[in-house]
């Protein structure tokens, strides 16, 4: 019942947020020189046709009144049709959202596939030659530009060793799976460094409590130890650090899916900011946010469940 | 949980600390300033030779940056071109280094204004509260609800391309790290015996502020600064990339990379190595930054 | 009423069996593999969507070339690109004042609902076609009336004598649609869009890919070969060259010519360049000073070292450009004295300007365009020469499109592709200033290159037209109102199992004549 009125209220609280948000959007995508008429309609374009695709769009009116109706349909449920697809916004998130969503997924799991062990290793090892390893290594990865590594592993990965589709997404599940492992990887890498220090830091600090030497002393064997204590602090650690990078996490797919041709929400927004596809950018941004604050909102409450230390408030 | 907010690149959530200073600004009777660690050693040098192979360009090479030579295109390397030349006939060694200029000079003035403004804010905030405390997180709330890279994009879109554009994006979106930072650490520092100390003697609130909360908070903030560089660098990198970065001709290891891009299975070089930069300046940085944390007994 | 929540819902429940949800409820594709001319279904990957099918207002090439599949006209263009043959038509004749046509149609055509082709369907797609706003309808000015005396015959009357109908006949937007859409409203039939054509609708995932099918009951038997098409959406160069490498998808439409030399080492990779009338233009805008000099613009155009260009830009897969047509296209003059790299005469024209000492001026480009960059970049170094110092102000695509179509800019850089075996189309367009393109967007003005032009859409005999045409390009070059860069091929990569495949000049393909091996 506690949790229940937590989430009630932090539901609430994040209203005026994707309102603010929602206006920001709006107002900047629509101050940005450009004109989806023109670019829709090309070199030919003439004065009729933008004004006739205006009129369509309701783009012919005041900004603040296509705010307006814009938020007034929102209420409803309804994100707009897109100029340039002349379909509606909606129809098309639910189309481009499963491969996003692979591939958010496939980064976290992949991201804690590599940190875990490596982490365990330091931890375990703390000072000694493969501690300095694993917590300099990763350091590499701070500065590398997505878009490059995206590139780099194609070029290394998929052309001279033929391990992996290249781009696209396939077809069916394990298509998906196969093509999804690049991209995916891309982003655990830029997300390993930080991961791996926050899980030595926490377990170090696990494994130097007075309940964990107490266990040591007792007899349980080393194995148990990790097992037991340290994965249940790394977890809370882990989910501290993912929650805090999920707006990174969202925001790299849109480098990210294009460098591997995956059909998802980054590619849309891309290709809607180019073409001043004011609904789809609109569309995009707010389901990005949701995800954000919904993610921030489970993190919370994972750290609650995980940990009964932690107060909601 | 205090956590930032960040441009491009994934962050650390902070570490629950205890107020510590800045040596440099109020040393602890100057032991610190001569004890060195290893890391922040390496890092310092890499630093150095990166900001050298920079400032010393024309020393070192003696071409012109964007001198084209079109009967020269995409040679490769040899022949007085240590990394061949690009698609318009000028010198890929060259740039590399003239790049380091404008990357590292960008990247770090990009992180200026937000550590200025959001270091004000914070400060603020966390002194005074109430309503002024209430609006800001609200607005550092949505900031942060925003994948920041679109933010970005999309502000350099509506601003137009160059370099007063990308300062102006990475501000607007990078200031609320700094701001939850500090204000996060005056809400701890304010309670210290030594403010309310100083409140009790009836010191004025900006000399509180600026002489005896400021040094205090000030740790945190910076070291943040500086894996900030490396965001901003990413950042500004990936507009390079996008086409909407430094303006042409000047070289920029974003564009670098995206020109180079189109020979990627032929001229890998042309692609690898300006990406190679970026990650060893990232490394040089983030070793500084670790350095930093090490130094002032933070871990 | 929407159901947005739903669709949602949907797209979650797909993370599960996303086979199903990514078809789009189309009919599993039977991979009916074996040698050639049996089958098959070909990808063709590209680096933008279509926008639409709507065959008469659409101007974006990655729709036409889509729809050009499933729609025919009662004319095609020749493979040399130069000329139109019957198509639907079997035959026509031109009355002797020149203002009635009269066409007999192709007997035993179907639409792929079933419904034979008649002159009633012919007479409601041109009405539908020249009563557009904002579309194709320029092309259709000239006719006065459209008639279906009985199903076999069509009789088009224009207002004055036009020499280019059979061209203008030729284009999409006057091919061949069902009458009252089949029954359908416009935007509905256009969403399943149904024509004569050799392949039929299947699907559109917008912004990821449209696939046509087989349509089995092609009036030409025995075509098409393959089962299915499907055009896919792949921004990244490297991608779409990595994905026909991969055997994922079997065309690439424009590989850069930056990546032709790797693509030509691969094994199972053919890289095509097909003759088309592309041809790019340095833009410059007479409202803004100096351009309205043309002593500046001349010594611009003299300026540009348009080998140069073609070697570095086009890697040597081009030619320099003498006029504002292009080879490809009927009455250009290859003795058109276009004005050709000459830093000396450059500034001597520079000297002779009111701006002998040079000026500050900004060149408008595209971000992301690798062409617009190197193009920029080249012509600000020579430029400098000149005593000109040029700024480049990148802005992405579709900002550009806005600030030079406005007329917002001062100098910037352009491109043109015909879509029609007649000059009539582009010269329209480029120099008659109340055409509502206001020149190109150059504002360039000469009474009598608009004379001509007006004088050439009324002659008929081709020694006439021939001579009318010179003039023009003479007289547009002289005043160098663009700089005429290059021309250059349509370049294709694909897979060695394909044959068959040909680019039209005009840009489009017939895919009825291509065949898939194993």
């Amino acid at each position: 019942m506690r949790h229940l009125a937590y989430v009630g209220r932090r539901l609430v609280s994040t209203i005026p947020v994707l309102l603010g948000i929602s206006v920001i959007v709006f107002f900047m995508i629509h101050l940005v020189p450009g004109d989806p008429a023109r670019t829709l309609l090309g070199v030919r374009a003439t004065d009729e046709a933008v004004a006739a695709l205006h009129a369509k769009f309701g783009l012919d009116r005041p900004i603040w009144e296509q705010y307006l109706s814009f938020l007034g349909r929102l209420l409803h449920g309804d994100l707009g049709r897109s100029i340039l697809y002349d379909t509606d916004v909606s129809s098309l998130l639910a189309l481009r959202l499963p491969a996003t969503l692979w591939l958010l997924v496939a980064a976290t799991v992949m991201a804690l596939l590599i940190s875990i062990p490596l982490a365990v290793l330091a931890a375990t090892h703390r000072d000694k030659l493969a501690d300095q390893v694993v917590r300099a290594v990763p350091l590499v990865g701070l500065g590398m530009p997505t878009f490059w590594v995206g590139i780099m592993l194609v070029l290394l990965l998929a052309l001279k060793v033929h391990a992996f589709p290249v781009s696209g997404f396939g077809k069916t599940p394990a298509q998906h799976l196969s093509s999804i492992i690049l991209p995916g990887l891309t982003i655990a890498l830029a997300l390993t460094p930080i991961l791996i220090r926050s899980l030595r830091t926490s377990m170090i600090g696990v494994l130097d409590s007075d309940y964990v030497v107490t266990a040591r002393a007792k007899g349980l064997s080393h194995r148990r130890v990790i097992t037991a204590h340290t994965l249940r602090n790394a977890a809370v650690s882990s989910i501290t650090v993912l929650g805090v990078n999920i707006a990174y996490l969202v925001g790299s797919t849109l480098v990210v899916e294009r460098v591997f041709a995956l059909p998802g929400m980054g590619t849309m927004m891309l290709d809607a900011i180019f073409n001043r596809d004011f609904p789809v950018v609109q569309g995009v941004t707010l389901v990005f946010a949701l995800m954000v604050v919904a993610v921030n909102l489970l993190t919370d409450l994972a750290h609650a469940a995980l940990d009964p230390r932690i107060e909601l408030a | 949980m205090t956590a930032p907010a960040v441009p491009v690149g994934p962050v650390e959530p902070l570490q629950p600390l205890q107020p510590s200073r800045l040596p440099w600004l109020r040393g602890r009777g100057g032991e610190g300033v001569l004890r060195l660690n290893p890391t922040l050693v390496i890092g310092l040098s890499l630093l150095v030779v990166i900001v050298l192979a920079g400032v010393l360009a024309p020393v070192l090479s003696p071409w012109d940056p964007v001198a084209q030579d079109l009967t020269a295109s995409l040679q490769p390397p040899g022949n007085g071109h240590l990394l061949g030349t690009d698609q318009l006939g000028r010198d890929v060694f060259t740039r590399l280094l003239y790049a380091a200029r404008v990357d590292l000079r960008v990247g770090a003035l990009a992180v200026l204004f937000p550590f200025i403004i959001g270091t004000t804010l914070g400060l603020l905030a966390g002194w005074f509260g109430g309503w002024f405390d209430l609006v800001l997180m609200r607005v550092v709330d949505m900031v942060v609800a925003f994948p920041s890279f679109v933010l970005i994009i999309a502000l350099v879109f509506a601003l137009g391309q160059g370099t007063a554009s990308i300062y102006i994006a990475i501000t607007l979106v990078g200031w609320v790290a700094y701001a939850r930072i500090v204000r996060g650490e005056v809400l701890v520092a304010k309670e210290q015996e030594y403010a309310l100390a100083a409140r009790a003697s009836g010191l004025p609130t900006w000399r509180i502020l600026l002489r005896h909360l400021l040094p205090n908070v000030l740790l945190q903030a910076f070291v943040f600064a500086m894996s900030d560089v490396v965001l901003s660098i990413l950042a500004i990198v990936t507009l390079g990339y996008l086409g909407l970065g430094v303006p042409p001709p000047t070289p920029d290891w974003g564009s670098m990379i995206s020109e180079g891009q189109n020979f990627v299975f032929t001229k890998w070089y042309l692609t690898a190595v300006p990406g190679l930069a970026v990650v060893v300046t990232g490394l040089a940085l983030a070793l500084v930054a670790d350095g930093v944390v090490q130094r002032s007994g933070r871990r | 009423m929407r159901k947005p929540l739903a669709a949602l819902v949907t797209a979650v429940l797909c993370l599960g069996g996303a086979a199903a949800c990514a078809d789009n409820g189309s009919t599993p594709s039977t991979s009916s593999s074996g040698g050639a001319a049996a089958g098959g279904d070909l990808v063709i990957v590209r680096p933008q969507d279509s926008v639409s099918m709507d065959n008469t207002m659409v101007f974006s090439n990655s729709s036409i070339w889509v729809f050009q599949q499933m729609f025919e006209s009662l004319y095609e263009v020749t493979p040399d690109g130069k000329d139109v043959k019957p198509l639907l038509a079997e035959s026509h004749t031109l009355s002797a004042d020149k203002l009635t046509w009269t066409f007999k149609l192709k007997q035993g055509v179907k639409f792929s609902n079933g419904a034979p082709m008649t002159s009633a369907d012919v007479k409601f797609s041109l009405d539908k076609a020249r009563a557009t706003k904002g579309g194709w309808e320029f092309l259709d000015v000239a006719i006065k009336s459209v008639e279906a005396p009985d199903d076999a015959t069509v009789v088009i009357k224009t207002k004055y004598p036009w020499s280019p109908l059979l061209a203008d006949l030729a284009n999409f937007n006057n091919a061949v649609l069902p009458k009252d859409y089949a029954g359908k409203s416009h935007d509905d039939f256009y969403k399943a869009p149904i024509g004569t054509g050799p392949f039929v609708w299947d699907h559109w995932n917008k912004g990821t890919e449209i696939e046509l099918k087989k349509n089995p009951t092609y009036w030409d038997a025995g075509k098409p070969a393959l089962d299915s098409v499907t055009w896919k959406v792949v921004p990244d160069d490297n991608s779409r060259n990595v994905q026909i490498q991969g055997g994922q998808a079997q065309i690439n439409e424009n590989p850069p010519f930056s990546t032709l030399e790797q693509l030509k080492g691969q094994p199972n990779v053919k890289v095509d360049l097909f003759p088309s009338t592309k041809t790019d233009y340095v833009m410059m805008n007479q409202n803004e000073k100096p351009y309205d000099d043309v002593h500046v613009r001349r010594a611009i155009s003299y300026a540009i070292d348009r080998e140069a260009l073609v070697k570095t830009l086009l890697f040597g897969n081009g030619t320099p450009a003498n006029s504002f047509l292009m080879p490809n296209v009927p009455f250009y003059d290859a003795a058109t004295p276009g004005l050709t790299y000459d830093m000396a005469k450059a500034k001597e024209e520079m000297a002779k300007s009111s701006v002998p000492n040079g000026f500050s001026t900004t060149f408008l480009a595209s971000s992301g365009d690798s062409t617009d960059q190197a193009l920029a970049q080249v012509l600000q170094s020579s430029l400098k020469e000149l005593g000109i110092d040029m700024k480049i102000q990148n802005v992405d695509p579709s900002a550009a499109h806005d600030l030079q179509q406005e007329q917002k800019y001062q100098i910037s850089h352009s491109y043109w592709t015909m879509d029609i075996a007649d000059p009539d189309e582009l010269v329209t367009f480029a120099v008659d200033p109340s055409a509502g393109s206001h020149s190109f967007y150059t504002s360039y003005d000469n009474p009598q290159v608009i004379a001509d032009t007006k004088k050439a859409q009324q002659t008929f005999d081709t020694a006439g037209r021939q001579e009318l045409y010179s003039a023009i390009q003479k007289q547009a070059a002289d005043d160098a109102f663009m700089g005429f860069l290059y021309y250059s091929p349509f370049s294709y990569a694909y897979s060695t199992k394909v044959s068959g495949f040909q680019v039209y000049p005009t840009g489009n393909y017939h895919l009825e004549d291509v065949t898939l091996g194993s």
